[in-house]
């Protein structure tokens, strides 16, 4: 296993905000968590960064125990981080964020490829080059951040509700990059998203989270006609959405 | 028309004083959230490091005898070494506190490091003759007289400036460090080490606060352990002015204050003119009511985790 959270406790005050959750991602793997607003999946995300400190269970990337490192340990150890809401640095160019993502890096050839890489992935990025990074649209800000989070060369990326604000189609693009990174360089991703609509399409494994606890982990395959994901999202056994309706 | 020049020359060189003064500290509000209070007791200290650690009335220069680019290089880096050592041995267990925590530790902290000159230095203000040829005049062409030590506070100045824009567009570092400005955690979760970066801003605000002690003990020719109090104030001013969190407002602050400090000294009647500080203050209030964000507007401003 890549990156192992076992049964991890994570407190923001008196009340565990997660109470023993455990997350499993292997290499090469899609794996996505989902669950309604509040469930903790930012927090899940947060622990895994070294941001929150868990006080009990552990977390192991590699073979190595990660929890109680600082985020920069984390981060140089291989893990880079989407958070939610992107967080690009709206007073830097668009370059200077992406070479924000080279920090931790010193191969300069590597880097200067990658860099190059990056940019033909995302043309747009290109020609915004010396733009101001907050002047970029809500679509372009998504794909600038993927793009410094692989400048880091991870080993494994943590995503966090990538499709927020997005328009429909925006986020086709940005799960279409997002498997063609799979594919072309064997990137290990872990997403976070509210609905498990996308999660079913384009995950191998799939978890779902409410009120802090994991209430369902499988295969995606397994799952595809929705009604256990459902239930353990909802946390009912009947009373599903009237055909056609909602879905989450 | 002479008077007219060197009010603009002297309003230039209280304005870059201040300027510098007020990046020292703009420097450590903006990855740190601390209002360093004890900005100016730095620059006191490093005007004491010039002479023999003695509370005899006459000060015996004991850096200040060297060579004078040892001088520099030595007071500069005893600033440096200051300024580090407060963010080792005390700022780094309270970085995570609230700002105003951090500002009154600040507080305690500058009045300690005055009771230490005291203790060492004796509580009397002492003369130092430092750089005596920079405080004679110098002929403009049309014979306007002029202060060499305030062309060198203004040439000083601008050479910091461009080399600090220099330092934040162009290097590694640089561009880490307003990426840290603006977004400290975010900073942190792309690898960028948090307390490298602050030691790094120590570091800066240090060595300015270093070449502050020389042009203003060059400039005093005195030195009393209090000196660093007055200063702090109109540094922290000029900072409010500009816009907190903006390194470009914290200039534009320092020369506003410095300006309208000079200009009003010129053209206030008389018996204003020993309130001029007062008016400069009014003024700040005015400006502040006008623009409560500053006279710089930053364009990300986030909270520190
Ligand atoms: N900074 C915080 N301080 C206190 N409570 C928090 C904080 N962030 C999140 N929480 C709480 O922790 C729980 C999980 O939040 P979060 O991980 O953000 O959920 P999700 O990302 O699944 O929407 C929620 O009940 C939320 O209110
Ligand atoms: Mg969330």
């Amino acid at each position: 296993m890549l990156l192992s959270v076992e049964n991890i406790t994570v407190h923001y005050s008196r009340l565990p905000a997660l109470r023993n959750v455990s997350v499993e991602v292997d290499e090469g793997e899609i794996v996505c968590i989902v669950g309604p607003n509040g469930a903790g999946k930012s927090t899940t995300l947060l622990s895994i960064s070294g941001v929150l400190n868990p006080t009990s269970g552990e977390i192991i990337f590699d073979g190595q125990k990660i929890n109680g490192m600082n985020p920069e340990t984390v981060a140089r150890a291989g893990i880079s981080q989407v958070p939610e809401g992107r967080h690009v640095f709206t007073t830097l160019n668009v370059e200077e964020n992406l070479r924000i993502g080279t920090t931790i890096r010193n191969d300069r050839a590597e880097i200067e490829k990658d860099f190059k890489r990056v940019l033909e992935t995302f043309p747009v990025l290109a020609e915004r080059r010396k733009q101001s990074a907050g002047k970029l649209s809500g679509g372009e800000q998504q794909m600038l951040v993927i793009g410094r989070a692989l400048l880091t060369n991870p080993r494994i990326m943590t995503i966090d509700e990538p499709s927020l604000g997005l328009a429909p189609n925006l986020v086709d693009r940005v799960y279409e990059t997002l498997t063609e990174l799979r594919r072309d360089r064997g990137l290990t991703l872990l997403i976070v998203e509210q609905s498990s609509e996308r999660a079913l399409k384009s995950a191998d494994r799939l978890y779902v989270l409410r009120s802090g606890e994991m209430q369902l982990e499988g295969n995606t395959a397994d799952l595809q006609d929705g009604e256990k994901v459902r239930q353990a999202y909802f946390g009912f056994e009947e009373g599903t959405p009237q055909e056609g309706g909602v879905t989450f | 028309m002479d008077f007219a020049i060197q009010t603009i020359i002297s309003a230039l060189s209280f304005g870059s004083f201040y300027a510098l003064g007020a990046l020292g500290i703009g420097l450590l509000f903006s990855v740190l959230r601390l209002i360093n209070f004890a900005h100016g007791d730095f620059i006191t200290l490093g005007g004491y490091a010039l002479i023999v650690p003695s509370s005899a009335v006459v000060a015996a220069a004991l850096i200040g005898g060297f060579h004078p680019v040892l001088v520099i290089v030595i007071i500069v880096a005893f600033v440096v070494i200051l300024a580090l050592l407060t963010y080792f041995l005390i700022f780094q267990y309270v970085q995570n506190s609230s700002p105003a925590t951090m500002m009154i530790v600040s507080f305690a902290l500058g009045y300690t490091l005055q009771n230490i000159v005291v203790m060492i230095y004796g509580g009397r203000p002492k003369a130092v003759n430092l750089f005596p040829e920079l405080t004679g005049q110098v002929q403009l062409s049309d014979g306007v007289g002029v202060q060499i030590l305030q062309l060198v506070i203004i040439a000083v100045t601008w050479i910091l400036l461009i080399a600090l824009v220099l330092f934040f567009r162009r290097t590694r570092a640089g561009v880490q460090m307003r990426a840290a400005a603006e977004d400290f955690r975010m900073a942190r979760m792309l690898g960028v080490r948090g307390k490298r970066l602050i030691a790094l801003a120590f570091i800066l605000s240090g060595a300015l606060a270093g070449i502050m002690s020389l042009l203003f003990v060059t400039q005093k020719g005195v030195l009393t352990f209090e000196m660093g109090v007055p200063i702090m104030l109109f540094f922290f001013i000029a900072t409010v002015i500009g816009g907190m969190g903006s390194l470009v407002g914290a200039v534009v602050g320092g020369y506003a204050v410095g300006i309208a400090s000079v200009v009003l000294s010129a053209v206030l009647p008389e018996d204003i003119r020993p309130f001029r500080d007062a008016c400069v203050f009014l003024i700040v209030i005015i400006v502040l009511l006008w623009r409560p964000q500053g006279l710089v507007l930053k364009k990300a401003s986030q909270e520190r985790v």
